[in-house]
């Protein structure tokens, strides 16, 4: 039995005053080092609208970072003193592990132009305290990777009630029954209400989350939307659900990103079970002050290695370009933020729990607002 | 419609074949089985993989069945489980596969086993019709 806890033990990296630098011009990057840590880092910030990426450089004109450029039209060197040149390069990310480069960077690099050295996690890391807008693209960009996975579901959701709109309204061109006539259309109506709430769902969850937005928000009734997205995601056949919901279950946070954490460990739990099927439990608790959120699967559980690592950013056991690496990253920032802790529980092929603990936004026993 | 068709109505029943319908949507067994009906099929109905086995291992059926229009994504036995199933056990009774989601690999690989086609939803009566049929003349042959 392998059991972590992380505590919020730091404040949120971002967002906080004194770094805050409104930039009207996107901030000009370059990338040394093509390896699997400048790869990760070219394929998170390109889809950042803040930063620009001036080039990639490594020594190796194979290397997977400089081809994932190339598919990416960013432009690629060999040439170390080229790249750092360029005129507007306000930030060097140098993820080479060549202890040499930073010295070199320092004494060549353009006055005007940062350095920051280092694996890819700590860049990052050291990136979100640079660029205050970062956080909130890092959370949206992993949000729409993960959409890509629904398209499975969502044309299985859509296709079967447009073959029965289809297939009704074909049949109501020949139909004389008046009365068959009438159900049939009421059935159309429904399929095309069913069908539209679909749309209406994922919408709402694909939108950038609302910037002002410490409210009160009920857990339950966000588990229960978050098992709604989830089930885009992934497939739910063979998997039985348990609630156990604690009416008044309460916190304060963000609604769009609580939603966000719950689709992304409801997801997660129905991946470990995806081959044999299980049980997901869904848990809300109120203890002395504290609102609990458990989920757990009996899947097939993380390994005990694993653990310390997988709220590290770019940390993935999926294969290359099935995750960014970045989910359970996400989900551990904003837990900081809501002044939350997450716990995780986990045996090989037994299953994990993860929990969830919260300040109650509430004195025990009232209600909330819907 | 079946005016095509009239030369195998016997004593004024349509008896253009019986067709398994596997979905795990009532709704899609519903019209599906709506649409065939009034070309003359005998529909019945099993909602996953595992009911479909069930069904073609029961009674008559192994005999009188001609085809089975399958979908894929299914709780219990999914579709792909279900059409190897049918593909090495029943090789005579024609499959079509009919799916909410277009996948061109898998569709290379059902119609590489012999799937007689692989439908995307929403699907005309038309086409849908024109599939069953051929997988009925397809097992006539067989029978033969």
């Amino acid at each position: 039995m392998v059991k972590v806890v992380l505590l919020c033990n730091r404040a949120t990296v971002s967002l906080q005053g004194d770094r805050l630098m409104e930039r009207s011009d996107p901030t000009k990057v370059a990338i040394l080092g093509g390896g699997r840590g400048g790869r990760a880092l070219l394929d998170l910030l390109h889809q950042i609208p803040s930063i620009e990426i001036v080039g990639i450089a490594d020594s190796d004109p194979a290397a997977p970072g400089l081809q994932r450029a190339r598919e990416l039209k960013v432009p690629v060197t060999t040439n170390v003193p080229d790249l750092i040149s360029d005129h507007g390069v306000g930030l060097l990310l140098d993820v080479t592990g060549d202890p040499e480069m930073e010295a070199y960077l320092h004494a060549h690099k353009l006055p005007t132009a940062e350095i920051l050295s280092g694996s890819a996690s700590r860049l990052l890391w050291k990136l979100i305290q640079h660029e205050s807008k970062l956080e909130a693209e890092l959370l949206h960009s992993e949000k729409l990777a993960g959409i890509g996975s629904f398209a499975a579901g969502i044309a299985h959701d859509i296709n079967n009630p447009l073959q029965l709109i289809l297939g009704l309204a074909e049949n109501l061109t020949v139909e004389r029954d008046l009365a068959a006539v009438h159900e049939q259309a009421r059935d159309i109506i429904e399929a095309v209400k069913q069908t539209s709430a679909i749309c209406r769902d994922l919408t709402r969850y694909s939108r950038r989350a609302s910037p002002h937005g410490n409210v009160m928000v009920s857990v339950n009734g966000k588990l229960d939307e978050a098992l709604k997205i989830a089930r885009y995601a992934s497939s739910f056949h063979d998997i039985e659900m348990i609630k156990h919901y604690q009416s008044g279950a309460a916190v304060t946070g963000n609604p769009d990103e609580l939603l966000h954490v719950l689709v992304n460990l409801i997801t997660n739990a129905v991946h470990a079970m995806e081959r044999r099927g299980g049980t997901l439990t869904l848990e809300t608790t109120l203890l002395d002050g504290q609102v609990g959120v458990r989920i757990s699967d009996t899947g097939c559980g993380i390994a005990p290695d694993n653990i310390p690592e997988i709220f590290e950013p770019f940390f993935t056991t999926k294969a290359p370009g099935k995750g960014t690496g970045l989910g359970l990253y996400n989900v551990k920032t904003i837990i900081n933020k809501m002044h939350g802790t997450i716990a995780v529980d986990s045996q090989i092929d037994k299953g994990t729990t993860v929990t969830l603990t919260f300040p109650n936004a509430e004195p025990v026993g009232q209600g909330w607002p819907s | 419609m079946n005016e095509f068709k009239s030369g195998f109505f016997v004593g004024g029943e349509a008896c253009e074949g019986r067709v398994l319908v596997v979905d795990d949507e009532p709704d899609i067994r519903k019209v599906v089985k709506m649409t065939l009906e009034k070309s003359g099929y005998e529909v019945i109905e099993a909602e996953n993989g595992e009911k479909a086995i069930d069904v073609i291992n029961s009674g008559e059926n192994r005999l009188l069945l001609d085809v089975v229009i399958c979908d894929i994504r299914m709780p219990k036995i999914n579709g792909a489980e279900a059409v190897a199933y049918f593909r090495s056990n029943y090789p005579r009774v024609p499959l079509v596969v009919l799916t909410g989601f277009p996948d061109p690999d898998m569709a290379t690989s059902f119609l590489r086993q012999g799937v007689v086609d692989y439908l995307v939803k929403p699907v005309q009566g038309e086409t849908l019709r024109s599939a069953v049929a051929r997988a009925v003349e397809q097992r006539e042959l067989a029978r033969l």
